[in-house]
């Protein structure tokens, strides 16, 4: 046995546990772009230039991290799929991770909204071995998913290691296939989404051929998200997402050298007025029947549903299909943007906002 | 008269919906452009017109009709009038006529100006035709081979605020 799986025990003990792991990872990914995108797009245009510049590189990250589950999935062999009538969240939510402390909402930019996001990058690494699995207790509504895919009385300490528990499962996966005679990493490498279907977005889209490379792209996620070790910094010398939110609520950019908690570099001015007021977790059933933002909200909700079934298939085999992506993704900008930009249609001083609701799949019976 | 008076008659001599119009975020620039240069009065003399004149008519061309002689016509109105609709649709307030101007005056600002600096960007013209403001709203790489996506028109020219 090598040295790496002194690092078990796994949870992860078949390919159909790794499987509902980089599940919950897809879930997990996605799950964070509803909330970033409204705030983001909450926030006037003109006003905050620093606090939209920083959603915005991490929302771009956090599709690259989706991009990054679903080349690991494709490299065992598995099938990504972004369709399922609960892949979107139903918000308030509880992220896929497992981590019950904080629910994500879909709101306006805040103070309030920026401390959810430092919950959600928060850099967590266990106390001990012991404490990476915690008990899970009954979260009731707003539940997305169980928290160790596997056993919903457990849960994850935090992100890090949930993906600490995906990099453990992978290491000895390959092992035990080894011995076996098998090989783990049989997925159709034209099925990887490789950087010249990824149009600059917030990294190298890696492709995953072997065991070396899915870690990799493991840690691409991990390190962007909270940062390497402790440190504030990923391994390409970007700031990692929770201390790129952090500069927003201390007012202040980080800069080399610096250590978390305190940035010494140029001021960030954040004006949290500058903001639309839009509706915070808003379901279709909110707005009167007949209303043009009810039409708009509709609508953009059938595109949102319409591009996971496209991305879907973009991750199964047509990654040429990703480029397409790109001028969607402008769209969906545009309707939210219109959406967040109209008075709420019974609610005073209060603004739309788009719904990301689940659509069910046989799509004829909805309007 | 009200922002929302502003948006329901800029609906109906722009053509696109009063959520549209909102979807621009210029309604309260706009507005506030109208009433800097021609003054509160001269808005609320157009708004007041357009509502007790034209509002009810609910044939299309006696609407239309109408909505010339109240409106359109009517020199010191008509002005201000197509003076909204070209805000609208370029961003762009034009100056008045050195007529108008001698005849009505001018409380506010002269000349020719973008009302905001995402005025451009939002302009009519660019939905109309169904593609992004150059150098502005970017629409992503290669979108350009795709053909506009032209928003279709509303089913009436009644604004909906106003039907029913």
């Amino acid at each position: 046995m090598t040295q790496l799986d002194t690092r078990l025990p796994a949870q992860i003990r078949t390919l159909s546990d790794l499987h509902a792991y980089l599940d919950a990872a897809l879930r997990l990914e996605h799950a964070t772009i509803p909330p970033y995108l409204t705030a983001l797009y909450s926030l006037h245009p003109g006003a905050n230039s620093d606090a939209q510049h920083v959603i915005r590189v991490v929302v771009v990250e956090e599709m690259l991290h989706l991009t990054l589950v679903a080349n690991v999935m494709n490299a065992v062999g598995l099938t990504v799929d972004l369709t399922p009538d609960d892949f979107v969240p139903n918000y308030p939510a509880h992220l896929p991770s497992g981590e019950v402390d904080f629910l994500v909402d879909v709101q306006p930019f805040s103070f309030r909204a920026v401390t959810t996001f430092l919950n959600i990058e928060r850099p967590a690494k266990a106390p001990s071995e012991e404490a990476r699995l915690l008990p899970c207790p009954d979260l009731g509504a707003g539940t997305v998913l169980a928290a160790s895919p596997l056993d919903p009385s457990v849960r994850y300490y935090s992100i890090g290691e949930f993906y600490e528990e995906i990099d453990r499962g992978l290491r000895y996966l390959d092992a035990q296939f080894r011995l076996e005679g098998r090989e783990l990493f049989v997925g159709n490498a034209s099925h990887q989404v490789t950087p010249e279907y990824f149009y600059s977005g917030g990294g190298e889209a890696l492709a995953v051929v072997d065991l070396n490379t899915a870690l990799r792209a493991l840690t691409v996620i991990a390190e962007q998200g909270e940062g390497m070790g402790g440190g504030i910094y990923d391994g390409e010398g970007e700031l990692s997402h929770y201390y790129r939110f952090e500069q927003i609520q201390l007012a202040r950019y980080y800069q080399k050298g610096d250590i978390p908690g305190r940035p010494s570099g140029p001021r960030l001015d954040v004006d949290f007025d500058a903001v639309y007021p839009v509706a915070v977790n808003a379901e279709l059933a909110d707005y009167p029947p007949g209303s043009p933002v009810l039409e708009a909200a509709q609508r953009f909700n059938q595109t949102y549903h319409d591009f996971l079934v496209f991305l879907t298939e973009a991750y199964n085999g047509r990654p040429d299909l990703l480029l397409e992506a790109v001028p969607w993704m402008f769209r969906l900008r545009d309707d939210i943007n219109q959406l967040i930009r109209n008075p709420h249609p019974t609610r005073e001083g209060v603004n739309a906002s788009p719904v990301y609701e689940r659509v069910p799949i046989d799509r004829g019976e909805t309007s | 008269m009200s922002t929302d008076a502003f948006v329901t008659f800029s609906a109906e001599v722009t053509g696109f919906t009063e959520f549209d119009l909102h979807g621009t975020g210029q309604a309260r620039s706009y507005y506030d452009t109208v009433v800097k240069v021609v003054g509160r009065q001269n808005l609320d003399d157009l708004l007041h017109r357009y509502f007790d004149e034209v509002t009810e008519l609910l044939d299309e061309q006696k609407r239309a009709k109408q909505l010339d002689e109240s409106v359109f016509d009517d020199p010191r109105l008509g002005a201000v009038a197509k003076n909204v609709i070209k805000l609208w649709y370029s961003g762009t307030w034009f100056d008045l006529s050195p007529e108008w101007t001698a005849t009505y005056g001018i409380p506010g600002t002269e000349g020719t100006f973008t009302a905001s600096p995402q005025a451009y960007a939002q302009g009519l013209l660019w939905f109309a035709v169904g593609t992004s403001p150059p150098g502005a709203r970017a629409p992503g790489y290669g979108s350009w081979a795709d053909p506009p996506r032209i928003p279709e028109l509303p089913a009436s020219p009644v604004p909906r605020s106003l039907q029913r």
